[in-house]
């Protein structure tokens, strides 16, 4: 009975792809609840400066969980985690606000692995990132990042 | 002949008065200089006061890793490597307090590591 047990807790902690209805919840519930600063702009605005200090930013704490092209490109565990790393290209990312994406690298989103970006980069940094977001570059023209290239 | 020598006379002031008001401008825009060191997570002094107008010259040292001083009000950026040392000239136009940020990514503490310029008249 115990191993029972034991067996179905661990079965629990299989990390498997949330199911549509778990996705179009947690997208729902992020959308309209949990990410705020909806109504907040980007002081910056886009210029091929700013873009660079976006992607230079993207570079030093992004790239390793969303590739150089934020499109998941080189990323071995992309698709392994639970939920899977998403696309930053993808509608479910590009619908947020520039608002709600800052909040989103201010403050991560739990509990996915998204973590908080606030003190390690400065807000200067963030809302470039924020204008390296939607102008990402082409899927894969990035490359592989450093780092899984060893 | 009497007006050639006026010409030379004249010419001769001027180039005299030229010499010395490029000495005279020489001597004002002599600036001064600040040192700021820069180490995992903040600058030091952590903040500067100028006056609008003056030149100053802000000589950034690195006491460990890479770092940057960008104010981006200003549309200034100065890079420093690792233990070494470098220069940011800048004359300041307008009053106010500028926030500057480290501009090399430098490690967790990074985004919190500002320094701030207070210009007065």
């Amino acid at each position: 009975m115990s191993a029972l047990c034991l067996v179905a807790a661990l079965s629990g902690c299989k990390a498997d792809a949330p199911s549509g209805l778990e996705t179009r919840t947690a997208t729902f519930a992020k959308h309209h609840i949990f990410i705020r600063n909806a109504s907040q702009r980007n002081p910056q605005q886009y210029t091929h400066d700013s873009w660079q200090d976006g992607k230079e930013a993207f570079s030093h704490y992004c790239v390793a969980c969303h590739g150089a092209d934020g499109q998941n490109t080189g990323v071995p565990f992309a698709t392994h985690l639970s939920p899977p790393v998403p696309s930053l290209a993808s509608a479910e990312v590009q619908s947020y606000t520039d608002g709600q994406l800052k909040y989103i690298l201010d403050y991560g989103i739990r509990p996915s692995g998204m973590p908080s970006s606030k003190g390690t980069l400065s807000d200067d940094e963030l809302w470039s990132i924020v204008i390296f977001l939607r102008h990402l570059p082409k899927l894969g023209s990035q490359g592989v990042p450093d780092m899984y290239t060893h | 002949m009497k007006a050639r020598f006026v010409l030379l006379v004249l010419l001769a002031g001027v180039f005299t008065a030229g010499l010395f008001s490029t000495h005279k401008v020489k001597a004002q825009a002599a600036p001064k200089r600040i040192e700021i060191t820069a180490k995992k997570f903040a600058f030091d002094p952590g903040t500067v006061t100028l006056k609008k107008g003056e030149p100053v010259v802000l000589v950034i040292k690195s006491a460990d890793v890479a770092h940057g001083l960008r104010f981006r009000e200003l549309n200034l950026n100065v890079k420093v490597g690792k233990g070494g040392t470098a220069e940011l000239p800048l004359t300041p136009d307008k009053t106010g307090d500028f926030v500057g940020h480290c501009s090399v990514f430098c490690g967790s503490g990074h985004g919190e590591m500002t320094m701030t310029l207070h210009v007065v008249d």
